[in-house]
């Protein structure tokens, strides 16, 4: 005989075992793998896509006939690759630990850890990248004419009085240093607000789960 | 979250937070996910129960809001990252109660959609038209309809299994 959907409801959850609420002493569990996979995967993702960006830029740098141009900031995105790679191995030999509360402790230090280097590069990279982007285009091709010194000629027909050191312009000399010098000073934070856009909804969750389970272990 | 608030505010309710939690998750792993998300969601928004509505009814419109807020974000990842296989291979695994009829309900259950599953758990659980109305939020009037249509889904998927 068909049963009513009532009666199979109602006899069902009348055995044993039917209604077991789960244990809630591991919180967060699988909240804090998903996050943190989810970093993980962001993080190679952006990874590839600084490496992609690498290759490309070299053999264009050499067709555009900027050269030097496309080696300077190649070495950049390799130093950039090479640091995202140490930090990679880190992420993964992240300590679980026996809690989720330990293993997204472990790796919050991961992220302040990657916050401070990339800080500290930054102010390092963002002057070093307008550098390379100058001499790339002060020496343009190899073996050809020099685009900066061509430059500064025409700059002398049009300016007789201007000032030179070393052949170079002292008001662009003044130029160069004040951009060089506003952007080490301003490089880490310019670094953190990258990073912050990209993972700025990880970091934030972050903070909210590790602020709720202290305030569960309280 | 103190043992005295789940003790008090949310174990006597656990029965329908089961419920519900198992009409939308397909393994044991993501049911015990789904169980605690309501838990935790109950404690941490305890403040904002008004006493406009009973307890238990803002508990269970709670649940069902967890539970489908945590599918759409289940399905967003599944979309973007997960293959086929993997959905198929965790419906396999799914989890399975000791009452026979009760598993072939609920999987009939979990090919409605997600409203309705909602909507025909809280008559399972002989809530008033009015409550589930509430809960759901959508006008009384429409719910006897509702949940008429639904049975006579619920028949059809079922016919043939359950005699």
């Amino acid at each position: 005989m068909e049963k009513s959907i009532e009666s199979i409801w109602k006899e069902g959850f009348l055995k044993k075992d039917a209604l077991v609420a789960p244990k809630l002493n591991n919180l967060y569990n699988q909240k804090s793998k998903h996050i943190i996979d989810k970093f993980q995967r962001m993080y190679q993702i952006n990874r590839i896509a600084i490496a992609a960006f690498a290759l490309i830029v070299l053999p264009v740098s050499f067709i555009s006939k900027l050269p030097y141009l496309g080696v300077l900031m190649f070495i950049a995105f390799a130093i950039i690759i090479a640091v995202s790679g140490r930090f990679m191995k880190k992420l993964k030999a992240i300590n679980t630990g026996d809690t989720s509360y330990q293993y997204l402790n472990s790796f919050n230090e991961f992220i302040k850890d990657l916050l401070s280097v990339n800080e500290k590069l930054s102010r390092f990279l963002y002057p070093y990248i307008f550098i390379a982007i100058i001499l790339g285009f002060w020496f343009g091709d190899i073996g050809g004419n020099i685009p900066g010194k061509e430059f500064v000629s025409k700059l002398i027909v049009d300016y007789p009085d201007m000032q030179l050191v070393l052949g170079l312009p002292l008001i662009g000399i003044f130029g160069a240093t004040f951009i060089i010098f506003i952007l080490a000073l301003f490089g880490g934070i310019i670094g953190t607000w990258d990073i912050n856009l990209v993972y700025s909804g990880v970091i934030k969750k972050l903070e909210e789960l590790i602020g709720d389970m202290e305030e569960l272990r309280n | 979250m103190s043992r005295d608030f789940y003790t008090s505010s949310i174990l006597p309710y656990a029965a329908i937070i089961i419920k519900i939690c198992r009409a939308y998750t397909n393994t044991q792993e993501d049911f015990e996910d789904y169980y605690q998300e309501v838990c935790l969601q109950i404690w941490k928004s305890r403040d904002n129960f008004r006493e406009q509505s009973k307890w238990s009814t803002w508990v269970y419109r709670l649940s069902l809001n967890v539970c489908l807020t945590l599918l759409k974000k289940k399905k967003n990842s599944h979309q973007q990252f997960a293959s086929d296989s993997l959905i198929q291979e965790e419906i396999e695994e799914g989890h399975q109660f000791v009452d026979e009829s009760l598993n072939q309900l609920y999987d009939a259950i979990k090919q409605l959609s997600e409203i309705d599953r909602g909507v025909i758990l809280l008559y399972l659980e002989e809530k008033s038209y009015q409550e589930i109305a509430d809960i759901i939020d959508t006008n009384p009037n429409n719910i006897g309809v509702r949940i008429k249509r639904i049975k006579e889904r619920l028949k059809k998927l079922l016919y043939g299994k359950v005699n």
